[in-house]
Formats: C-alpha cells, structure tokens, sequence
C-alpha cells in the first residue's frame, strides 16, 4: 500500500500562542501535499477538513499534531483504514514547557515542537492498518468449569445464564466441594447476623437441571492443549494414568549430553507420556477455562512423636533441621500448640466436619464439648495468623463458636484468641452479633501453649491479652484458625501442553494463589483463556466466592468473542495487531519463546517459534527480545520507533543535549500527561516516545540513539518486583535486566552507563516526573555531552 | 507460667449485670475511647476500658472489689463518645448495683431490694410494724383537736423503732458489708498493682476519709463531668439537703430529750425553716432527677433500672409526704394529715432499713473508695 501522509497542525488550547506555526509547518517536506492547520482541530469543521482529504486527496495516513494520544481518540477515528498518527504539542510541549521569556517563542519548546513533528511524521511512514488474525480453525464456544465447588457450579451457571455452554469437571464422586461438608455457613442476606443454611444444595440443584451445565464427577484433566478458542482437552478418570499426561518436564544439565525427550504420541504410554506438540485426536474441544478447583486445608505437622527422656535432644535436632527447610520450621513453631500430641487440640475444618455430623465432643472421650478456645494466631511472639489465613477464617472462628454455643446450653463458652478480627463490609454485624452472645469471649492474646490437664481437658495460656494480664483458661478443645491453601501451590493443576509449563508461572509472588495482579485485572492469570475464581485466587468466603463465579465467566466470554474476532483480550481490549515472525532469519534463540510473559510461544523440535495467536496479549515483549529484530506488528515495529527515534534533530552546540526518554504507555505515559495538565514543567531537551511496555523496547532503539549524538536514554516504566503494576506482569523487569546488559556494551563503546537508566513510576506519581528528568539532565549533564555527536 | 491468672468466666454474672441495667455490656470492642474521654479516670490503669472487658468476660472477682468502680461517677461522657453503644457508664452503674446486692448482709434482703417484684413487700414491712405498735397501744384512730402529729403517732414510740434501727441495724449490717468491701478492694489494688501500702492502717485510712471529704462535699467530680452537667445540680440538692435533714434530726433528737422541749415548733426556729429549705430542695432534686432521665433517650442520659428508679422515687416520696403532712397540718385537715404522717414515716423506715441494699448505699461505699484511692494515692489527697 502506498503512504499518503497528511498533516493536520492544531493551534488551540495555546499551541497557537507558544509556537510559531508557520515556521512549524515549514518542516513538514514538500514531498507532503496535504498540510492544514486549524484552530481547533477536534471540532466537526475540523474532522471534516481530514476526512474530505481522506475522501478527496486520497490520505490514508493522518498526522495529527494537536493533543496527547490519550485523549479524544475516539473523535480522530477514520476507520480501521487509515492510519492515525498523533503528534502531541499541547501536553507534551506547550503545557509542560514555560517559556524562558513570557509572550515570546522560545527557541528549545519550537525545536521540540518540531522535533515531534519530524519524529511523528517519519513513524507514521512505517505503520499500517491492522488486520486481525485469522484462525485456521473453528473456534468452540464451550467453558470448561475445572472444580465442581461452590465457586465452580456458580460460575458454570453464570456462563450458561449468559447463553454459552458450561462443563463442569469435578474430581470427587461428588459435586459441591467442602461447602457441602459444612454444618452452617456465614450470613449473606440482611441483618447479616445468624448462620445460614449452605446454599450449595441449591446450587447443586439448579446446576443440575439447567440445560447448558453438563457436571462430569470422577473425572480430571490429563492435559489442555492449544489456544483460547481452540483448546483441546484430554479428560480422564479420577486417579488413572494416561498417555496424555503431561510429560515431566525434561532439561539437560550442563554439560551433560540432552535427555530423551517425551516419545511421539504412538510410542507414548501412561507411564511414559506423549510429548507437548502430540495432539490426542480424541480431545474435547473448549474455548476458555475457568479455573476453580479452590483449596486445600492447610497441613499442620505434628510433631514426631518422641520416647519421653529423648524429647529434649530430639527439640535440638529439630531446630538445626529448621534452619535448613522452612517446613521444618512451620512444624516446630507450631510445637506448643500440641497439634498431633493433644487428641482434643483439632484445625478449623476438622471442626467443622465434626459440627456438620452433629454435636460437637471431645475426641479423646467423647463428652460433649463445653468450652472451646479457638486460636486464631500460632503466637511465639508473632502476630502472623496462621499460613493461608485470611478475613474468611476469623469468620469461621465467629462461625464455629456461635455452634459450640447452639450445642453446649447455655453455659457453653468459647473463646477466640486473636490478633487481627477481620470482618470486612457486612460482616462486621456478624462479628457483632457473636460478639454480643454472653458465652462468647474475644480477646487479643500471644499463645504461649496448650497443655493436658489430667481429665482430658486442656489448659490454654496467652500473654498480652485485652485483659491486661497474661491468663490461662481451662478448655475441653482447642481448635486452630488454619488456612486456606490454594490448590496451585504444589500442584499445576492444568496440565497445560504449553512450552513454558503446565502451570502458572511466579506464583510464589502470591504464596501459590493463583493471581495475575490482584488491584488491577481480577480473575486474568498469566495464561489468556484461563481465567481463576474462588478459592484458589484467595480465600474467601461462600458469598465472594459466588460473586469472584460471574466475574471470571464473564471473562471467559469476553475471551472466546474476542478470539472470535482474532482481536486482543486483555488488556489492550479489540487491539487487532499480531507480532509478525520474520521467520526466515530466525536464529532459534528461544529468546521470545522463553520471555513472553503469557507463554503465547510453543516452538517446534529445532527450537523455532510456534505463535499461538490467541494466546498473546500484544505487548511486544517478544519483539524487545528479539536479537535478530525480526518480530513487529504492523503499527508498532523496530522500524517505526527506529525511525522516529533517527528523526530526531540532534544539534551539534553543547548547551543543547538531547535525551531519549521511553515511556511505558500504560503509567508512564499518562503520568507524563498528568504532569502537564497539573502545570509542571520539566527540560525541553527530552524528546518522549510512547512504547506499549518497557518490556517491548528492542536494544537496537537505544543504540540508534546514542550512535546518532543524543546524550542519553531514559526508560520510564511501572514498577516491578513483589508489588508489580506492570500490565504484562513482567515487561518493566525483563526491560530492567536488559538494560543492565546494555550497560556493558556502552562501556566497550567507551560510553558511560550512566547514560541509559531505567526508572520506575505509578499512574499516579505525576508529580514526580519533574524530578526525575531533571536529575537525569544533571547526570548526563556531569557526564558531559555524547562523544558521537555530529558523526 | 505460674503467674497467668485463671480466667473462669461466669456467664450467668454477664447476665446479671445486663439485667442490672448493663444490657449493653458485650458491645464493647476494646478500642479505649471510654478511658480516654473520662474526665475523672486516673492517669494510670484508667477505667472503664479494663472494666468493660472484666464485665464481658464475666469476671466477678475483677469487678466486684474493684475500687475503681466506684470512682466513675457516671457521667456517662464514655456512653456518649463510644463507638459501639457499650454504654461503659452504665455498666459500671450496673456492677456497683451488683456489688451493693453482694456485700449486703443478709444476703436475701440483697435479694429482695434490687428486686422488682417485692416492692409491696418492701413497703408492707413497716406498714405492718406500725399497724401493730399503733393497735397495741390504742392509737389507731385520726385523734381529735389540734394536729399535733405526737398524738396519733407517739414520738416515744416512733424512737423506739427508729433509734434501734439508726443505732443498731444499720451499724451491724452495713459495718459487715463495709468490712467485707474493704478487704476486698484492698486485696484487689494490691493484685492489680494500684497500690504499693501493704497493709490497710485504720488512722492513716482516716486521714484519707478527711483529704476525700472536700471532693464529696464540692461536687467536683460531678462538676468535671461534660455530657451530664444536669446532674450536678439534682445530686448536689439531694446530697445537702439530706444533710440537712439529717442536722435538724438530731437538733430536735435534743431538743426533745434532753431540753425536754416537744414539738410542733415555730415556723420561724431557724432549725425549722432548715428544715423546710432542705425539704424543697430535696423534692427540687429529686424532679430534677426524673426530669433528667425522662429526656428523650440521648446518649448521655441512662434509662436506669428498678434499682436507681426505686431510690429516686423514695427519695421524691420522702420530700413530698413530708413536706405536705407540715402543710396540711397548718391547714388543719387532720383527715389526710395524719395518714400523710404515717406514709412519711414508713418510708423513713425504707431509708433506713433498707439503706445497706438500695443505691443509697453508694453514700458509703463511693465514700470509702475515694478514701482508699487517696490512701493507695492512685488520686491526690486535696
């Protein structure tokens, strides 16, 4: 396709008065037929302007210098045929930029309005319309529901209310997990106050009959393979081996020769399982999963039980095995509380099984139980609830006393010794509502230990209780507040056939719940079509969990139509790009395969990559890894932000240094807009790009730079590490390790390192952008001018 | 650790003293408003925050006992300002009314004063009595003449019943109660490390009566107080005026038996016209009283229970029977002064008989704990 670029100049909004515009326009080359200013650009008279030039003139491609890109997007939208390129004068130089003389032009903000014209021009030459991917298959619109617990049946239902079909998988004979094996659950319905019946016979009912939900029990997942849209799944019996298992994973250690790798799949068996491109012919085909196979009661270790006069070297033994496994430790710390000694100290959910049954007794005899201290927190000097804990499980603490209350008269006691009552939103009345029964005793409290008291029952001791004192209680049980363990801690759970593993990936950031970013993108993992609910996301209550049900089916749709249309899901939503593989010069580095932060890439036996186009988020992380530079889409490429980046005027006079600065377009970008609409102001001698993620930003853009004079490269990304924000969870990290390699080879150069750095920035630290070029301009300001210049 | 104190709760305590006007009780969250905003809590282990968990825990042994209990004056600021709707002041009222129930000796008449369905016994004991004492000795009938209240009541035999009860009954059954308190709340300062003097010195103590005297005299915790300013007034009225009455009772206890000089006397006696003043504003506190909790339900004002509602319907009893048997004796309509008379003087016998088991027995009790305070010198001596 032929280029035909126009180029539209607003003056409004003060461009008009801060630059000299004829001067500006100058600059676009005569090449360029098509040139308008106007006073105010976004206007109808304006957008008429363009459009009869699109109609009449030919111009597909709209350079736009007016306002910032992100805004009035919707107003500069000619189609999916023209190429929009936005130049953006108002927030990116008019507004953040005073001039040194108040009325006049000055010379540094008409060099940058230039500059970014230039630079806008010379991208919009390399970017075309997209198209949208196109599958060579079908898509099945079909859920697959994995976990038929409350969270699973409530979300299979919510698909199939929205019209699409539900399969459930539940592993046990039964469906309704644990909620089935509970006595009462926590209010949801006004006051918010007295138990509630479980709902889950209701849901397991209403699952049941409804024509869209099929619930297969017995049954597990061997293996999922494909893509959004297009997954294949090998389903199989509860505790069976198959062939299509997936293989464990198979890497050489160094310097040893390569392992055999999983056999194809008509030599594979199920004790020697088919490789991860094998297809099974006879696969279920999917187009999304929602993942609620919920928890796992966390385990506590008992202690080894020791021959009597051993136990104090067998204590010591203990701790020096503590100091190597941290399981090991857990155990021993939770040795006072005489879990696994005492029979009457029992967890939460044993408990609750118990009270589901009937009455609560005293394992060791029995008798009912009368008065019960419930511990919320292991103590030793912690205020750490127990592993895995969360608000759910102080209300099951509320929960459980209001049954040790229902079943032991009206002398029952129980007691909750805690350090964090959690009770969010409505809760708080049920917490109050316990709270107010005369046998039900709060305290805060360190335990120090629960021993026998010679007739079965148990002495309890706390120090620094509400009470003012350290006290000791006679009690005929303990129970402990344990935790909710996600089943995705140790287990992967999916069995995807993917290059990257079975399983998520970094879960260990969340303690093994299965989250992509919590504040940002419930319900996303790091594996697009697979979207988590319930339990396994974070422990919650029956209510949340019903609620977290319709938002990951939702996603779930949101996915299998957006694969439909061959656009992104998430979070560039309807984005229609795909990177394109020039595979022809490909090295089979795996760099791409091994970054992409979703797994998009399967690659072939000799290494080459295997786009799964539904799987990819468009984030261009594969594209910043590349060595070869041979992946690009077809509006954000090597080429074009090259391009823009060699467009800049680099002057030869020392007082005018120029500096890169790429700004991450998801935080960065905006906190640089932000900056401007709040009136800040920072150097004129930066010239900005927007790129889609740091993680996106190739090597070669910052070596085009500094070989061509600019003095230095300034990444401004979201921030990374254990809070991370960034938007493809790991662009601004693998953008940070790479520049750390940069750093070497600017060295051999005989450039300095200080002159590329990296920073990181929320949304909503605008006010911080001032400071951060400007310290940059002072270090590349003490480092001197780059040495290139004028080459 | 062998020094954790054994907690055993005892539910069936938390109910009483939610019936004692403590409905409240197990509100409390803990979070300290109540010890902050007290304006007469002491600096260090302030009330009522440590009392408020003791009453939810059922802990009778930290309540009853507890000197602090009865430094709160139940200003009810802390009701006001908690969160929760705890009502901490109220329920501090509740374990005071709970403490006088068990200190009392004997124990069933601790039983049956707080108790509302005996009132009628309460009031046909000296009815009675004096049914009894006025038929045996032929006076059970309106005597004619001038009225001249010795006629149809004997002032003899109105001293043979009430100087036993003063002399006798009250000393005997309130100095157990008091002995017992004592004990207590010194054992419970030395547990709870409000105190550092071992032992309880009866002279030294005394002192402390004399530093506590000028605060009980001035009022002036009640002044402190921000959300109950109303009841400065009403207390200090009944407070004086009983005092009064009490100083006029003994004038005429002389003037009788040892100036040999019998009633009725002049309007003018200055002893008389004390009377009539304490007289007015005893029943000017006592409506204030009333008025002041019948306001609609604020924070600050405390519904009360039987317990304070039978006290302060006593007290308005006593100065209305009084002052109109005075004035219907001027009037001369001897049909309705004398019965007056006799309903005035059985509820002096309430006051007196009872007084060890009703709320008034926090005249004694708040009296001894502001001294021991001093004495333990958790508060100045002024």
């Amino acid at each position: 396709m032929e280029k035909k670029l126009g180029v539209y100049i607003c003056t409004g909004c003060g461009i008009g008065e801060a630059l000299d515009i004829e001067k500006l326009e100058k600059k676009v080359p005569p090449k360029i037929k098509v040139r308008k200013t106007h006073p105010i650009m976004c206007s109808p008279e304006g957008i008429e302007l363009i459009k009869q030039d699109i109609a009449e003139e030919g111009v597909n491609t709209a350079v736009i210098a007016a306002c910032s890109r992100r805004v009035l997007y919707d107003v500069f939208d000619f189609g999916p045929e023209t190429v929009v390129q936005r130049v953006n004068l108002r927030e990116g130089v008019v507004w953040s930029h005073k001039p040194q003389e108040e009325g006049e032009v000055d010379e540094f903000i008409q060099e940058m309005a230039e500059d970014y014209l230039r630079m806008g021009m010379a991208e919009a030459e390399k970017i075309l319309p997209a198209e949208p991917a196109e599958l060579e298959e079908p898509i099945d619109k079909r859920i697959m529901v994995m976990g038929g617990g409350v969270t699973g049946l409530s979300a299979a239902l919510e698909v199939a209310r929205a019209g699409y079909e539900a399969v459930v998988i539940e592993k046990e004979a039964q469906a309704g997990g644990f909620a089935a094996r509970m006595r009462k659950q926590t209010p949801s319905v006004h006051p918010y106050e007295d138990l509630q019946e479980p709902v889950i016979q209701e849901i397991i009912r209403e699952a049941e009959a409804h024509p869209k939900v099929e619930i297969r029990t017995g049954t597990e997942v061997s293996r999922i393979a494909g893509a959004p849209g297009l997954y294949d799944v090998t389903l199989k019996p509860t505790g069976t081996k198959n062939k299509w298992d997936i293989p464990a994973p198979v890497e050489a250690a160094e310097g040893a020769e390569a392992p055999a790798q999983p056999p194809m799949a008509d030599e594979a068996t199920p004790e020697n399982p088919a490789n991860i491109l094998a297809k099974d012919p006879e696969a279920e085909r999917f187009g999304a999963v929602i993942l609620a196979t919920g928890w796992k009661p966390y385990e506590l270790e008992a202690p080894e039980k020791p021959a009597e006069p051993a136990e104090a070297a067998e204590g010591e033994e203990a701790k020096k095995e503590g100091e190597e496994g941290e399981e090991v430790k857990e155990a021993l710390s939770l040795e006072h509380l005489g879990y696994g000694k005492l029979a009457n100290v029992v967890t939460n959910v044993a408990l609750e099984e118990m009270a589901a049954q009937g009455k609560i007794l005293r394992p060791s005899d029995g008798k009912p139980a009368t008065s019960v201290a419930f511990v919320q927190c292991p103590g030793q000097g912690s205020d750490e609830d127990f592993p895995y804990a969360a608000a759910i499980t102080s209300m099951v603490a509320l929960k459980q006393a209001k049954y040790v209350r229902e079943d032991g008269g009206a002398d029952a006691k129980a007691y909750i010794f805690y350090q964090h009552m959690r009770t969010l939103g409505q809760n708080e009345y049920f917490y109050k509502s316990a709270q107010q029964d005369e046998g039900i005793f709060l305290t805060k409290g360190d335990i120090v230990g629960v021993s026998e008291n010679g007739n079965g029952s148990l002495v309890l001791e706390a120090k620094d209780t509400l009470l003012g004192e350290n006290i000791k209680v006679s009690v005929d049980m303990v129970v402990l507040g344990t935790g909710m363990v996600p089943t995705t801690k140790d287990d992967p759970v999916l069995n995807l056939a993917y290059r990257q593993g079975p399983g998520f990936r970094d879960l260990d950031l969340f303690e093994g719940y299965c989250d992509s970013n919590f504040i940002c993108f419930p319900y996303e993992t790091r594996r697009t079509g697979i979207y988590t609910a319930g339990c396994v996301r974070r422990a919650m209550s029956i209510q949340e969990c019903r609620e977290d049900a319709m938002g990951a089916a939702l996603k779930a749709i949101q996915c299998i139509e957006s694969a439909n249309r061959g656009v992104s899901v998430h979070p560039r939503s309807g984005d229609m790009t795909f990177p394109d593989f020039f595979f022809q010069r490909c090295t089979q580095c795996k760099r791409c395969t091994e970054e992409c932060p979703f797994g998009a890439l399967d690659d072939d036996e000799k290494g080459t990559p295997l786009p799964n186009p539904t799987r990819c988020r468009r984030c261009g992380t594969c594209m910043g890894a590349c060595p070869e530079r041979i992946i690009g889409f077809s509006d954000y490429n090597i080429d074009s932000i090259g391009s823009a980046v060699k467009a800049m005027d680099v002057p030869e006079e020392d007082e005018k240094p120029r500096v890169l600065i790429l700004a991450c377009e998801n935080d960065a970008y905006p906190a640089l807009d932000m900056a401007a609409m709040h009136g800040l102001t920072y150097s004129p001698f930066v010239r900005v790009i927007p790129v889609r993620c740091l993680g996106s930003v190739n090597v070669v853009w910052i070596k085009d730079a500094l070989s061509k004079g600019v003095d230095g490269a300034l990444l401004i990304g979201c921030k990374f590490g254990d809070d991370y924000q960034c938007h493809f969870i790991k662009g601004s990290e693998l953008c940070d390790i790479r520049m750390d390699k940069i750093g070497e080879a600017l060295l051999s150069l005989a450039l300095e390192k200080e002159r590329v750095q990296q920073v990181q920035i929320a949304i909503d630290e605008y006010d911080k952008i001032p400071g951060i070029i400007s310290e940059f301009m002072a270090t590349i300001e003490e480092v001197g001018p780059n040495p290139f210049k004028g080459f | 650790m062998a020094n954790s104190y054994w907690v055993e709760p005892d539910v069936k305590f938390v109910k009483q003293l939610m019936g004692l006007g403590g409905e409240t009780l197990k509100k409390c969250y803990q979070c300290a408003t109540c010890s902050v905003v007290c304006p007469i809590s002491p600096d260090e282990k302030p009330f009522p925050r440590k009392e408020m968990i003791a009453a939810q825990w059922g802990l009778k042994d930290k309540l009853v006992g507890n000197m602090d209990v009865w430094l709160c004056h139940h200003c009810n600021d802390c009701s006001t300002y908690c969160p929760r709707g705890a009502r901490p002041g109220d329920v501090l009222n509740a374990v005071r009314a709970y403490s006088i129930q068990e200190y009392a000796w004997p124990k069933w008449l601790g039983k049956i004063v707080p108790d509302g369905r005996f009132w009628w016994l309460l009031l046909a004991i000296p009815v009675a009595i004096f049914l009894f004492v006025l038929g045996v000795t032929g006076h059970l009938h309106i005597p004619e003449g001038e009225i001249e209240f010795a006629h149809f009541f004997p002032t003899l035999l109105v001293d043979l019943i009430f100087v036993p009860l003063a002399m006798v009954w009250i000393p005997l059954t309130f100095g157990i109660g008091i002995y017992r308190f004592m004990t207590d709340i010194h054992k419970n300062a030395l547990a709870e490390g409000k105190t550092k003097r071992k032992d309880l010195n009866i002279p030294d103590f005394l002192k402390s009566i004399a530093c506590a005297l000028p605060t009980i005299l001035s009022h002036n915790k009640f002044s402190q107080c921000s959300e109950n300013k109303g009841r400065y007034l009403s207390h200090i009225l009944v407070f004086f005026s009983f005092l009064g009455l009490f100083v006029v009772t003994n004038i005429f206890f002389v003037a009788l038996y040892i100036l040999q000089i019998p009633g009725p006397y002049s309007m003018v006696n200055p002893v008389k016209i004390l009377a009539n003043v304490s007289g007015i504003a005893l029943l000017v506190g006592a409506i204030l009283m009333i008025s002041n909790r019948l306001k609609d339900t604020d924070a600050n004002v405390s519904k009360g229970s039987y317990f304070d509602w039978s006290l302060i319907i006593l007290v308005l009893g006593l100065a209305v029977t009084g002052l109109l048997s005075q004035y219907i004796r001027l009037a001369n309509v001897a049909v309705i002064a004398y019965p007056m008379y006799f309903a005035h003087l059985v509820l002096v016998f309430c006051l007196f008989t009872y007084l060890p088991f009703s709320k008034l027995a926090h005249m004694v009790y708040r009296t001894l704990a502001m001294a021991y305070s001093r004495y333990s010198e958790r508060e100045p001596c002024e």
